[in-house]
């Protein structure tokens, strides 16, 4: 499946019918110093240096669960979605016996996409370079002149490359290149607890809104899920004006939504949440407020999570999926080198919702959140202002704080795990603590001797 | 057979004069102006109180599903706005602290290929054979901060509505040509 990486200095001539990658070409940081969760420092040499983000793709992104689509996307064997794990361009598919797999979207013969759509239905994956053909199941289907090969060639060893493990949960697809990994709903932990409180509403569960908003950002991904994780602090300053906006007096926010209190969830896989829990604390639509019945929910959830994660906040699943649970927003932030992402992001609706309350979940997301929300450019703008100036000698040098709530983390009693204050960078920590081992663990791919064609 | 006067034809979905023509120009270059002048509120005088303004997003799809490329209504969209909710979104700017556009964008609003026709009633009952349906073409280009850029292309499908005070307008549908935006955030309108 993957090259062979051998260990540096060995000097073995590789046997036929196998390729060895020298190791000289994924040399490894340690990053141990660079990220201080006791003392709430980061270099922010973490966002800009390319040697790091090819050590975060072979070693953050390929060994971790990552999301890829929404069950609601795929209704029919052919019903496919492309996109991104990392840098890796992928095709997320039904297959005949109704399994959501994904694919490597690339052709083993000359490695163009097999699929250049963004989604569609289709009988099969054809490479527009010279015609191979691949099955829903990934199996070659055809090769064009498949005589002017030797006897030798077996097509069922050149299907598509697939991502081993695909599991979802409540709606949400994750995949992961990670042979042994451990599974989706433990990994998330008491994360799903408040995963829950977005996902879990009734028995149906959520939908889709049709399309993708899909847009570049010139900063590193890791500012967009470090704050989706840790960070309700911007909130009073960044979305100044739209706060102001939503308020009733159209003036300024209340001091009762300014001075908020609330509660932060980290753990040690990187994940994060934070939520206030003052009984007002709703942005949403008002249709989607006077819809949701709160003493079902209460039954269903718990008043702790109603009264807190279910009607505001923030979330990140590490590394790179985040949600807003009062707008259904979903989103992954595509790594696209050091300097660059790319942002997509859905609207997921209850199921249960009627066509009403569905369209003012949609228009409230669209008008607050994506690129033309009156809160979201404003966090494209900051993001981009931050990474302009990072690559400055001096600027890069100098350490960036993470300090709020530090020694705050406790477990309260009330909500799993471990819970910080609402304003803290706990979730933070405990995101860049998780990005500093797994950046300095070898993955699944280093030791291993894997070839091509076993 | 012969008349002794011309018989009154229909303009229903009838190519414009070359005067109404001018007319609509002057209009669109009226509210490009307004727009790079950072003076919506003004530009909101050029809108329909019963306004629908639509962006869809659009998506890469394969030849013989291109019929889907353009977002449904109620799917995903840049904008899908009426005049109040264009209003709101303006509001913010007013406030000081929308950061995105402070210090604020310079911007240039190019209109062009303008085909102006009436509206046929029978297409369009809300509307009248006064009103014009026009489609144009849209070069928007935003610099920002020091060397920020982007340039937005894209077509819009109007409906004019003609009112004793002009022309306003009633329906636009923005179609962006970019399916993944190539910018930051949309702060500006089209």
């Amino acid at each position: 499946m993957t090259s062979t990486i051998e260990p540096q200095g060995a000097a073995t001539p590789a046997p036929r019918g196998t390729l060895r990658r020298p190791a000289d070409l994924a040399r490894n940081i340690d990053v141990s110093g660079l990220v201080d969760t006791e003392g709430g420092l980061l270099d922010r040499v973490i966002f800009t240096d390319q040697q790091l983000y090819r050590q975060e793709l072979r070693r953050v992104f390929a060994p971790s669960w990552l999301f890829l689509a929404h069950t609601d996307q795929f209704h029919k064997p052919g019903d496919f979605f492309t996109t991104y794990m990392g840098e890796d361009p992928v095709i997320v598919t039904l297959d005949r016996d109704r399994r959501i797999r994904a694919y490597l979207n690339s052709c083993r013969h000359r490695g163009a996409r097999v699929c250049r759509a963004e989604s569609g239905t289709t009988r099969n994956f054809t490479c527009t370079y010279h015609g191979w053909s691949f099955n829903l199941d990934g199996s070659l289907a055809s090769v064009p002149n498949k005589d002017g090969y030797t006897e030798d060639f077996s097509a069922d060893q050149w299907g598509l490359v697939e991502v081993p493990h695909v599991e979802s949960y409540h709606g949400l697809i994750f995949g992961t290149w990670n042979p042994q990994p451990v599974p989706l709903r433990e990994s998330l932990g008491d994360m799903a607890w408040y995963m829950d409180a977005m996902l879990d509403h009734d028995e149906q569960g959520t939908v889709v809104v049709g399309g993708v908003h899909k847009w570049v950002l010139e900063g590193n991904w890791k500012l967009a899920a470090e704050q989706f994780a840790t960070d309700w602090y911007h909130v009073n300053m960044s979305h100044a004006s739209a706060l102001m906006v939503l308020a009733p007096s159209g003036k300024k926010p209340k001091d009762e939504v300014v001075h908020r209190t609330g509660r932060q969830y980290s753990d040690g896989n990187g994940n994060g949440a934070g939520f206030p829990v003052h009984p007002k604390n709703r942005f949403d639509a008002r249709t989607v407020h006077e819809w949701m019945d709160y003493d079902a929910l209460r039954a269903r959830l718990g008043e702790a999570r109603v009264e807190g994660p279910l009607t505001n906040g923030h979330a990140t699943v590490f590394p790179n999926f985040s949600y807003l649970p009062v707008n259904g927003s979903i989103r992954v932030w595509h790594p696209k080198g050091p300097d660059r992402m790319e942002v997509w992001a859905w609207t997921i609706v209850d199921k249960s919702m009627p066509p009403e309350v569905r369209e003012a979940q949609r228009l409230y997301n669209l008008r607050t959140f994506g690129p033309s929300g009156i809160f979201e450019q404003d966090d494209g703008e900051n993001w981009s202002e931050v990474q302009a100036i990072s690559h400055g000698f001096i600027t890069n040098g100098v350490a960036l704080n993470y300090q709020m709530g530090l020694g705050s983390e406790r477990e309260d009693g009330r909500y799993p795990g471990t819970t910080s204050e609402l304003y803290s960078d706990a979730a933070g920590r405990a995101f860049y603590g998780r990005w500093r081992e797994l950046m300095n663990t070898p993955a699944w791919h280093e030791p291993a001797m894997r070839s091509t064609n076993e | 057979m012969s008349t002794s006067t011309e018989p009154t034809r229909s303009r229903a979905g009838a190519r414009a004069d070359r005067d109404t023509h001018f007319e609509v120009e002057q209009f669109y270059y009226e509210e490009a102006d307004l727009l790079d002048a950072g003076r919506y509120t003004d530009w909101l005088d050029l809108l329909a109180d019963d306004l629908d303004y639509w962006m869809p997003t659009r998506t890469n799809r394969l030849r013989r599903q291109q019929a889907l490329s353009v977002a449904a209504r109620g799917e995903a969209a840049f904008y899908d706005e009426t005049r109040e909710s264009l209003a709101w979104r303006i509001r913010r700017f007013d406030s000081g602290m929308a950061w995105a556009e402070d210090p604020p964008s310079r911007t240039r609003h190019l209109v062009t290929n303008v085909l102006v026709r009436h509206i046929d009633p029978e297409e369009n009952a809300d509307f009248t054979e006064d009103d014009l349906l026009v489609r144009s073409a849209f070069l928007v280009y935003r610099n920002r901060l020091e060397r920020e850029e982007n340039v937005f292309a894209g077509g819009r499908t109007d409906i004019l509505r003609r009112t004793p005070d002009g022309l306003r307008v009633a329906r636009r549908t923005i179609l962006l040509d970019q399916s993944t935006l190539q910018a930051k955030n949309i702060s500006t309108f089209f």
